[in-house]
């Protein structure tokens, strides 16, 4: 399974030059399958470069959207893939009791937020609730269930043989529960992320930016560590990174990640931030 | 893994009710109480980690409820009963007793948790209305 970042920042677009490494775009993650069948992990900016980059790979593409805030789609009207008629473009989500997931969406690609509607998006289209069951997709298995977050919010894990990817970029687990002793049948995403070979994970805040943003449905850094460790994953991912947290700010985040991982047992080879652009391959053992 | 991930929606919901000074239990989707807090305890004479989840026959055994008269209030009758099969909220008066034999006067109101997947479970809250 090749993995890449296309983006990796929360909330909003962070463009600029104190966020070059990693990166300013919003949450978008490529998946490539042992058979060739395209993944896209939330359609935020960075979908946008992603669909560029894409080519003739473009052509089927599944997205699975983990929940509808703005920073998860709103790349969806700018990737190239939806203007070509030739494409077919799958979407996967959270199903809502209001109105279906096309309706939800199409309360973005629509007047006045966008001059084109989906019924005019010249690829073909089709949007799926995500199953509460395993499903396939391609060579994987995918699987989704709701998360501590604001709003009806999947976290997803797609397995492919004996490797898996969870992720769970927007999560607040420790929202009431105590993560390091609560039994893990209380522990929101535990089951999900329980094993995974990488866990993609919210960690957005730190430790003292997180009490006043309680209940907002973010994690704090301490915390991505410790569901990290109690879920037991091979390798910690850190994403969703605050559009105020420069790249020079995330270094020094990120070496204290590693130093608390080592302090909690851990190897830090199994911690590091994500970074636009990174490529990661995921088999038996993660490089 | 020792017991099947809870629904999210059932997470949240202990999460609240532990946080709570309103008495109150959780129950799962079969009307097993998964959870109860210090503010119920008081009132049942004993804190949830003493006696763990208990299915209806076990609380009915231990808590009644029981109405005016001192009859048991049959299983399928009491409001979070009520409140599965029917999916909607309800309230009722009963008489508890506490593990240490004190009787309470209760008005209880249920609300089931009602999300896309189906019935998760129900809130019970609770609180004494006269002491008997």
């Amino acid at each position: 399974m090749k993995i890449k970042v296309w983006g990796a920042r929360g909330s909003v677009p962070a463009p600029g030059p104190e966020t070059v490494r990693y990166g300013g775009n919003t949450s978008c993650v490529e998946i490539t399958l042992s058979d060739g069948t395209l993944l896209a992990l939330d359609a935020g900016t960075g979908i946008r470069s992603m669909g560029l980059a894409l080519g003739e790979r473009g052509r089927r593409i599944h997205i699975l959207l983990t929940h509808l805030h703005m920073d998860h789609i709103q790349g969806l009207m700018f990737f190239a893939p939806a203007f070509n008629p030739t494409a077919e473009m799958v979407i996967w989500g959270p199903e809502a009791p209001d109105a279906s997931l096309r309706d939800r969406i199409a309360r973005y690609i629509s007047a006045p937020l966008s001059p084109v509607e989906v019924r005019e998006l010249p690829c073909h289209v089709s949007f799926n609730e995500a199953p509460h069951t395993e499903w396939r997709i391609g060579s994987a298995t995918i699987r989704a269930a709701s998360v501590t977050h604001r709003g009806p919010t999947l976290g997803y894990r797609v397995t492919e043989g004996d490797v898996s990817l969870c992720y769970i970029p927007d999560h607040e687990p420790a929202l009431g529960a105590d993560i390091e002793r609560d039994d893990p049948e209380w522990i929101s995403g535990f089951e999900l992320a329980h094993g995974a070979t990488l866990l993609l994970h919210d960690g957005q805040y730190t430790n003292a930016e997180y009490p006043p943003r309680v209940g907002w449905g973010h994690s704090k850094l301490s915390d991505a560590l410790a569901f990290a460790r109690r879920v037991d994953t091979g390798r910690l991912v850190v994403f969703h990174h605050d559009p105020l947290h420069t790249d020079d700010f995330l270094d020094a985040l990120q070496g204290g990640a590693i130093e608390r991982w080592t302090e909690l047992g851990g190897d830090p080879s199994q911690v590091e931030f994500a970074a636009e652009r990174r490529e990661l391959v995921i088999d038996r053992s993660p490089t | 893994m020792p017991d099947e991930q809870r629904p999210v929606e059932l997470i949240l919901a202990r999460s609240l009710i532990a946080n709570l000074t309103t008495p109150g239990f959780l129950v799962d989707e079969e009307g097993i109480v998964v959870f109860f807090n210090d503010a119920a305890s008081v009132i049942l004479g004993v804190r949830f980690e003493e006696v763990g989840r208990m299915g209806p026959e076990r609380w009915a055994t231990e808590f009644g409820p029981y109405d005016e008269a001192g009859e048991r209030v049959p299983p399928e009758q009491v409001a979070l009963a009520v409140a599965l099969r029917e999916e909607r909220p309800t309230t009722a008066r009963y008489r508890l007793r506490s593990l240490n034999g004190v009787d309470h006067d209760i008005e209880a109101a249920a609300v089931p948790i009602l999300t896309m997947e189906g019935t998760r479970g129900a809130m019970v809250f609770f609180w004494p209305v006269e002491e008997s």
